[in-house]
């Protein structure tokens, strides 16, 4: 072999740097940004790297207004010991429609957290008819969330000023009140006044509207009967109030977002969980201004249970696997996650007061700690008829 | 290292040099096919989607798509490219419900257009069209009008609203009433009901105000004599409608208090005029909304998946990652810098969205309910009954170089369409040109007996001989100026293909000839540039000579270009 040109030292690293640019324009070209896999599912996956053949798949049906802190949760889940081999698909349902779409089966269930124990003795009733026994396994309140009226501030102020206080009564007068905020509060630009709540048949918070209006008509705590649903009278009110009232969607959050998005030009006042109007007050003081929280007379629990489901179409795998997610949700870390999200925990021994809780913070919007009085929660019979004279007399909504 | 090895070393570099550069060569550059440009077609593994809005939205969306496509996005493996495309609102259903366009993804400007799309859908095949949608970003409508104008009519010292609009429009004296003669007459604009969220809204909001409600309205309200009276009078003030409320903000902004007293738009309209003038000296005062007292509609921009068979699991989740980019908080916050609220609630509303710029962002304190579909198809139909009247001069060029390319077929087709949508009062007359002008068609009323003939007779045009352009559009122009009918909106619409080779006055006479004043105004001129030939520049001083519009046409596409001049009218 004879001896040809000699490269330089320099001309060593020139060759080099030209090796090593074609190198890594083969792996941006190859492998690099526009080579990336698409964004990893929202629900129910982590970017942590499973085995998927011993993944066991749970479908969890859950009410909206948990929806931020159940994603949490089932990414956090993942990362745990008990969760890593645990595939958690939540399902987002109003408490109505999950009980429908347990029962239907079309799609297996393993476990249910709607908003309220409200329809849980209608579910029950019906699975027994259609399947028999318990359709309840192990069974928690994760967190608990009242009802709480909230107006803009300044609308809010103008109604008391006529009214003396906002009640479902006195917001019942001010429906019917044909010139609107002209005749209210000689504010003619403020136009009609405008009340929301969601959809009873659709969502959880619409038919507790219903329960804290029925009751104060009637002024029980307790003992709300049939006869009080069907006594003509309250028939008529009740009829010519639900037909002023405005929202009638069938997500809470939705409807909050809606005021907050459209300001008062949308609503004057919705009825809504207290969790959901907590998530907004920040962002609403950023669009129109500050918002007022003014709580029923008497209130309603929404316990937001969590059912591991008993059914035959859950494996064993499956419920150990339910049962370990409802553990993890009522532990410290994930209540006081539920905590940032407006909601009081459903585990005593995690306080609700501290410096940066919401409950701290925004006291100057009228959000309060204690809830004075409780409603009873009505028979499931006397509920169903409640439901079925509003969609009699809202027929077309 | 000795000569062989470094020969050895070389090659490689080349080769894979060669190969890098092919590659890179062949792949699309992402920052010239960003949305609203025509995009190539789909490369063999890609997953387009076509992505159909409202044209409001077009400037921060283009911006936001392109983005979206430079991230290079893959679903299952393929890559993900947006083909984003601005129309009217009503369009974009329309395309959808004939199956002109598969769009996976569409957005009009408010969610009237989707009841409406879900409401014909679910009659035709039991499904709705868009099931869900959620609101991209928000815009309330007003009326634009100028400060000046505004404050004449108490703006800023007590709320205004189409009631103010109606005294004005109905009132002979004009501006003179508010004390400013030199302003004339009040002129007034909204876009097409049928095609535009913005005129829809204009007319939802006239019936509302002349019903005196703000929710409930019913068929029962539509029959009442005031509400149709309050449409008339208002709609008599109109000077054109239109297919795009961004063509209505840009004439408005460029033609200043001459042009239109007021035009209902958007907010972010008003910004956009006011960011555009920035610190650049205008002849025009600014425009400022007004939110009228009598309530509003927020356009919210909703923008649902289609439920449709072409639209696979695949497109949905694409779709769902596009959709969710859209929503994040970067393109959320870019959102503002074009005008539009948020819909990210928590972003706060600041700069442009102030004061400063025309707008309020403690408006609007009163929306309106969105009627029920019957009670739109109501509206829509009341509004056809009092909607103003047209005058329109079609001038076609019949000259030789018609006949090449079939151009003369389609340009039949284009016109008998344009007189398929005119109303059965508008009137209509045909002037027909090559080396010289002839009526085809005098001033005509397009009822049961006419329109038929009329079409008949567009299908019956045949080419040849010479180009007399000039002579032509000012004969059309004199004819309808000669004849001034001020409950009439006054329009020419002029097909060429070519340059003027016959006509004894130029271009600079037919300029003076065609510009109006106040005695005696112009019509609209609406130039069509008909194929290769057509001289562009020409055809669009004409038009703007006159407030009107030019449009590039081609065999493939002048039927589109005569439906949408057919929207003005």
């Amino acid at each position: 072999m004879s001896d040809g040109p000699q490269a330089t030292a320099l001309g060593k690293i020139v060759i080099a740097l030209f090796v090593l640019g074609c190198a890594a324009g083969a792996w941006y070209f190859l492998a690099g940004p526009g080579a990336a896999s698409s964004n990893p599912s929202a629900i129910g996956g982590s970017t942590t790297t499973r085995d998927p053949a011993k993944q066991i798949a749970v479908t969890i049906a859950f009410g909206t207004e948990k929806k931020q802190w159940m994603e949490w949760a089932v990414t956090e889940f993942a990362k745990t010991a008990a969760g890593r081999d645990v595939a958690v698909t939540l399902l987002p349902l109003g408490s109505l429609e999950g009980a429908q779409a347990i029962l239907r089966n079309d799609k297996p269930i393993h476990a249910w957290a709607p908003a309220s124990s409200t329809f849980t003795g209608t579910f029950v009733a019906d699975w027994q008819v259609k399947f028999g026994g318990d359709p309840i396994g192990k069974s928690e309140n994760l967190a608990l969330t009242p009802m709480v009226y909230v107006w803009w501030k300044e609308r809010h102020q103008a109604f008391i000023t006529k009214y003396q206080t906002a009640s479902i009564q006195t917001i019942a007068t001010a429906l019917q009140e044909k010139t609107g905020w002209n005749g209210i509060a000689n504010k003619p630009e403020w136009g009609l006044f405008k009340f929301g709540h969601t959809h009873p048949n659709q969502s959880n918070s619409g038919l507790m509207a219903l329960i804290i209006m029925a009751c104060e008509y009637h002024d029980k705590a307790a003992g709300l009967s049939m006869a009080d649903i069907l006594d003509p009278k309250f028939q008529a009110w009740f009829g010519t109030t639900e037909s002023a009232v405005t929202g009638m969607v069938n997500s809470t959050g939705t409807m909050m977002k809606e005021m907050v998005l459209k300001g008062p030009s949308a609503y004057d006042a919705v009825l809504v969980y207290e969790s959901v109007a907590i998530d907004f007050l920040k962002a609403a003081a950023g669009r129109w201004g500050d918002l007022q929280l003014v709580y029923p007379q008497r209130n309603l629990w929404n316990d937001n249970p969590f059912y591991v489901l008993n059914a035959s179409w859950v494996s064993p795998a499956q419920r150990q696997a339910t049962e370990a997610f409802l553990a993890f949700l009522m532990e410290e870390p994930a209540q006081r996650q539920a905590l940032t999200h407006g909601f009081r925990p459903g585990n005593p021994n995690v306080p609700v007061l501290f410096p940066e809780s919401p409950f701290q913070l925004y006291q100057r919007n009228g959000l309060r700690n204690d809830i004075s009085a409780v409603l009873e929660t009505p028979k499931p019979d006397v509920i169903s008829n409640l439901l079925q004279s509003w969609q009699r007399s809202q027929g077309n909504r | 290292m000795n000569g062989k090895v470094l020969g050895f070393f070389a090659v490689i570099v080349l080769v894979v040099g060669g190969i890098l550069a092919i590659r890179a060569i062949s792949q699309p550059d992402a920052e010239q096919t960003s949305a609203g440009d025509a995009l190539p077609p789909p490369s063999a593994n890609e997953l387009r989607l076509v992505f159909t809005y409202g044209s409001e939205k077009e400037s921060w969306l283009k911006e936001s798509t392109a983005a979206f496509n430079r991230q290079g996005v893959k679903q299952d493996g393929r890559p993900v490219v947006v083909e984003a495309i601005p129309m009217g609102s009503g369009e974009c259903i329309d395309e959808l419900l004939d199956g002109r366009r598969q769009a996976h993804l569409v957005s009009p400007a408010s969610a009237a257009f989707i009841r409406i799309g879900n409401a014909k859908a679910r009659a035709a095949n039991g499904r709705d069209l868009i099931p869900t949608a959620e609101n991209l970003v928000l815009s309330p409508v007003v009326i634009a009008m100028w400060q000046p104008m505004a404050e004449a009519l108490g703006w800023g010292s007590k709320p205004v609203g189409w009631s103010d609009i109606l005294a004005l429009a109905s009132d002979q004296r004009g501006w003179a009433a508010h004390g400013q003669p030199q302003w004339g007459r009040f002129s007034f604009g909204h876009t097409h009901p049928e095609y535009s969220n913005s005129g829809l809204i204009s007319v939802f909001a006239e019936v509302y105000a002349g019903a005196g409600k703000v929710a409930g309205l019913t068929i029962a309200d539509l029959a009442e004599p005031k509400v149709g009276s309050f449409v008339h009078d208002i709609e008599r003030a109109v000077v054109h409608y239109g297919s795009s409320t961004g063509f209505f903000a840009k004439k408005l902004s460029a033609g200043g208090p001459s042009y239109l007293s007021a035009a209902v738009l958007y907010e972010n309209n008003v910004i956009e005029d006011r960011l555009a003038r920035a610190g650049k000296p205008s002849p025009f005062p600014p425009l400022v909304a007004i939110y009228p007292k009598e309530g509003t509609f927020w356009s919210d921009h909703p923008a649902g998946i289609v439920d449709r068979d072409w639209v696979t699991p695949a497109h949905r989740a694409a779709a769902r990652t596009y959709l969710d980019f859209l929503l994040a908080r970067p393109q959320q916050e870019s959102a503002l810098r074009f005008g539009f609220r948020p819909a990210a609630v928590d972003i706060p509303l600041g700069a442009p969205l102030d004061i400063a710029h025309g707008i309020d962002p403690q408006e609007p304190k009163t929306t309106l309910e969105v009627p029920t579909v019957e009670v739109m198809d109501g509206i829509i139909r009341l509004w056809r009954t009092h909607k103003k009247r047209s005058n329109v001069v079609l001038v076609v060029d019949v000259s030789g170089s018609m006949n090449d390319e079939d151009k003369i077929i389609h340009a039949r087709e284009g016109a008998a369409k344009l007189v398929g949508m005119l109303g059965d009062e508008d009137r209509y007359s045909l002037l027909t040109f090559n080396n010289q002008s002839t009526w085809a068609l005098r001033p005509t009323a397009m009822d049961a007996t006419s329109r038929p003939r009329a079409i008949a007779q567009v299908q019956g045009l045949f080419a040849g001989g010479g180009t007399a352009l000039y002579d032509a559009v000012g004969e059309a122009c004199t004819a309808l100026m000669d004849n001034p009918e001020p409950e009439r909106i006054s329009a020419v619409v002029v097909l060429s293909d070519g340059a003027d080779t016959d006509s004894k006055i130029d271009l600079d006479a037919l300029l003076a000839k065609i510009r109006g004043t106040s005695e005696r105004p112009s019509p609209r001129v609406f130039t069509i540039g008909y194929g290769k030939g057509a001289k562009a520049d020409v055809l669009k001083t004409i038009a703007e000579a006159t407030q009107g519009k030019f449009y590039v046409g081609t065999q493939r596409d002048i039927i589109a270009v005569f439906k949408d001049i057919s929207t003005f009218f």
